[in-house]
């Protein structure tokens, strides 16, 4: 710059590409044109449904489905022979019409809806259609890991092309469950997999339901177009489209812009408060079916003492939890089963957050101070709500050690059974059967889900399947109930709540307690 | 032909080496792939059929030589999530990858390069001061922070851009509209860091014999600057933009999950977690080839820029 006044470089300035009256115009031509909004665009008629899934999809095959997204894209393309009703978790029917149990509850006749036929030009569905579905389940080639639940099948029958007869080895009062319209329970055409190919089928899905699959995007959308045959009519939108938007806050403000019409998988307490103060749009929730549990390794000492598990129950203050931590969002679980299940009972053993009760019960079991590992995985709230419980433990004396392992570690070390605790939660069906096997009987010892090394209901579970008639079911998961947290196998921390937001141009839809959504019943108002 | 023989040799050398350390990398993260895939209700007996298909029985050695004779075939095995060819599904995510990644750096070279030249020419002053406060901000501040704050201003607040950096369908004016923000953003943060190196490069080049005699003998200080010390300062700045491209593909997997924008990042990123080995080496080797490409393809252009370094 030497030797440089300002005249010079002002000249300079001046003969290079943009002076300064050039410049203001640009920018304020950059004003005018940022000003006149280039705004965002209105949504495209004909009526597409936008939807944020928080994460991609992988796999729509039934037999070897998993994971939220994918059920929820594959709950509108497939049926089951029953299904939840969306509101009231009641089992109705979907593509049986009616069925028959006999008098010894071991055969199930199911009479088939006539006329239903599969997407992109399959032909018709047929009772063949259901037994090869089923068998499809249970054949071990298939690896799926739903084949336990439909176990207890013996044989299928097809007398008819409208009927099919399931035999059961054992009575089974919780049968309709396994064959309702979740996971297992979906049906696939035997002509479509035969064509397109097991592999190429877990996305190419062809079902009965009230949606086409058309095409996936990956870590983008998945498109589904509307089945105008669908045997209970047509949907009232054209398409359906799961956008993947992983950040809940980006997810926030997409749908408060209107990008998107419904926010699924709504989980952030801070996004939850911020959608429900902004007024914009529509905040629902509801009880889920499941709760998130603390397990306790009862193999393992001093835990396999029942006092030191009532005593680390008692000094965790759950309320405090939901309250300060989920800011109410979550709620307060009595047991491991939540309201949503028709055999749910508040008549259990009940242990309050009292750390001197707590302290005083570690003393009659001649406990001293003894670290214990609290092993959860790294996903958020499970390696965040640990901290909290770890302060709670401290305060009785016991010297709780947080441990967050990633997911597929954490998988690995509690299918072990090594662990001696571990933060858990059995998402699922309104099926008392599937989480009462998976987490407390015998046959779920590691590497099964029991990482409690849990057996002290063998009796009840068998008199359970035997039950029949909602009153003594009802009676015998009571006593489950009342038992298995009289002896504290694991400690329910919360019920989880779920939310779902919409715009307010979404009318019709019902939001259910299966962490799924239907799109079926919704229509979207003119803006 | 050589010198071009010699940047294949190196580039095949160079891939070959970052697949065989991702391939033993991702093996020593503790997790089953089977696991993942079955969920919390797998069978012992389910388990083992899918780890016997995906192959996963073998020892590590044998899976490793099976997998660099089938990729020498060009065969990089299936994503074990979705069951599609890995290579097929990296590459169809490689075009969102590589527009975030060009428009970043082009927002970057044409902000940073010339407030770097700016900044060095006018050494001390206070603009000179601002500007690398300013680009120290923009080094500091995490690309995620910078994302949730710009969707905050100019699509919650304004609602100039929309919240999502990719559209789903629309024309090309559409699909600008969406990638605004997040090339933005991410264009913002390298520049930031090119700025600051740009300055140094300029400075060194302007502290030089030849620009002190070039000076005096009366050559217009704007020639002095735009022409023989950007010329010199060519090479490191090109040096500079090749190293940026490497760590904006970096950069981009946040911006990717920021703006929820498909991509490359994103994808190994959900392979990694879902143990998808297959995915996430196919993801791995697009990269290295990404990067060491744009890196050989600069080490051509020093030659056309400077021919002394072609000879070399």
């Amino acid at each position: 710059m030497d030797g440089i006044n300002r005249k010079e470089r002002a000249g300079r300035i001046e003969r290079s590409g943009v002076n300064r009256r050039q410049f203001g115009t640009l920018l304020a031509a950059g004003a005018l044109v940022a000003g006149s909004g280039w705004p965002l665009p209105a949504s495209a008629a004909p009526p597409v449904l936008r939807v944020r899934i928080g994460s991609d999809i992988g796999n729509l095959d039934p037999a070897r489905i998993f994971q939220i997204e994918n059920q929820t894209v594959a709950t509108q393309i497939f049926n089951g022979l029953v299904k939840y009703d969306e509101a009231t978790n009641a089992i109705v029917p979907d593509l049986a019409t009616g069925w028959e149990i006999s008098g010894d509850g071991t055969v199930y006749s199911f009479a088939l809806r006539g006329g239903v036929t599969w997407h992109k030009g399959f032909g018709p569905f047929t009772s063949d259609d259901v037994k090869f579905s089923f068998e499809r389940v249970l054949d071990p080639q298939t690896g799926s890991s739903y084949s336990g639940q439909l176990a207890s099948i013996k044989s299928i029958e097809t007398p008819s092309p409208d009927r099919v007869v399931i035999t059961l080895k054992e009575p089974n009062s919780g049968f309709l469950h396994k064959v309702s319209a979740f996971n297992q329970g979906w049906i696939v055409s035997r002509k479509a997999l035969g064509e397109i190919g097991d592999k190429a089928f877990a996305l190419n899905p062809v079902g009965t339901g009230p949606f086409v699959f058309q095409n996936w995007a990956p870590g983008r959308e998945v498109k589904l177009s509307a089945n105008k045959d669908y045997f209970a009519g047509a949907p009232k939108v054209e398409e359906v489209q799961f956008r993947v938007i992983k950040d809940e806050t980006a997810a926030a403000i997409a749908l408060e812009n209107g990008e998107v019409d419904i926010f699924f998988g709504l989980q952030q307490p801070e996004v939850i408060q911020r959608l429900k103060g902004g007024g914009l749009v529509t905040v629902l929730d509801r009880d889920a079916n499941h709760t998130i549990n603390l397990v306790l390794n009862t193999s393992i000492k001093p835990l396999g003492d029942v006092r030191v598990r009532q005593a680390i129950y008692h000094a965790i203050n759950r309320k405090a939890l939901i309250d300060g931590f989920f800011k109410g969002t979550k709620t307060e679980a009595s047991g491991f089963l939540t309201s949503s299940f028709q055999e749910f009972t508040d008549q259990v053993p009940l242990f309050p957050y009292d750390p001197a009760k707590a302290k005083a019960l570690l003393k009659e079991a001649g406990v001293g101070s003894f670290s214990l590992d609290l092993v959860a995985p790294g996903a958020n709230p499970y390696d965040k709500i640990v901290v909290p419980i770890a302060s709670d433990l401290a305060a009785v004396g016991i010297d709780a050690k947080i441990k967050v392992l990633e997911r597929g570690a954490y998988l690995q070390a509690r299918n072990k059974g090594t662990v001696p605790t571990c933060v858990t939660g059995v998402v699922g069906a309104p099926d008392p059967d599937s989480p009462i096997l998976s987490l407390f009987a015998k046959s779920s010892f590691p590497p099964g889900l029991n990482t409690a090394h849990y057996e002290g209901i063998e009796d009840l579970i068998a008199a359970a399947r035997q039950a029949q008639g909602d009153a003594a079911r009802k009676e015998v998961y009571g006593k489950i109930q009342a038992k298995v947290m009289g002896d504290v196998p694991v400690i329910p921390l919360y019920a989880d709540h779920l939310f779902i937001a919409h715009t307010k141009k979404v009318s019709g839809f019902v939001q259910n307690s299966l962490f799924t959504m239907s799109a079926y019943p919704v229509s979207l108002l003119e803006a | 032909m050589d010198r071009l023989l010699r940047q294949l040799s190196q580039l095949a050398i160079t891939v070959f080496g970052i697949v065989t350390v991702t391939f033993f990398l991702v093996r020593m993260i503790p997790g089953d792939p089977a696991q993942y895939m079955l969920g919390d209700y797998a069978t012992e007996e389910a388990l083992a059929t899918l780890r016997a298909q995906l192959g996963l029985d073998q020892p590590v050695y044998v899976q490793y030589g099976l997998y660099v004779l089938r990729a020498v075939t060009g065969d990089f095995g299936s994503s074990v999530v979705t069951g599609r060819p890995a290579l097929e599904e990296i590459l169809f995510s490689l075009p969102d990858s590589a527009i975030l990644a060009f428009a970043g750096l082009a927002v970057a070279v044409v902000i940073g390069i010339p407030l770097g030249i700016l900044t060095a020419e006018r050494q001390g002053s206070w603009s000179d001061m601002l500007i690398m406060i300013v680009a120290l901000f923009g080094i500091s501040f995490p690309v995620f922070w910078l994302g949730l704050a710009s969707v905050l201003l100019f699509s919650q607040e304004l609602k100039w851009f929309p919240a999502l950096g990719a559209s789903s369908g629309g024309g090309l004016l559409t699909h600008l509209h969406h990638l605004v923000l997040p090339a933005g953003v991410l264009g913002i943060s390298v520049a930031a860091y090119i700025t600051r190196l740009t300055r140094s490069a300029m400075l060194e080049v302007l502290g030089q014999d030849c620009i002190r005699v070039a000076r005096a003998m009366g050559v217009p200080e704007r020639r002095v600057v735009w022409r023989l010390a950007l010329k010199n300062a060519l090479v490191p700045i090109l040096a500079i933009v090749g190293v940026t491209f490497a760590w904006s593909l970096g950069s981009a997997i946040l911006i990717e999950v920021v703006f929820s924008r498909p991509g490359i990042g994103s994808m190994i990123l959900k392979a990694v977690s879902a143990r998808d080995y297959q995915l996430v080496q196919a993801g791995v080797l697009v990269l290295a080839v990404a990067v060491v490409l744009v890196n050989s393809l600069l080490d051509l252009a020093y030659g056309l820029v400077d021919p002394r370094l072609s000879t070399r």
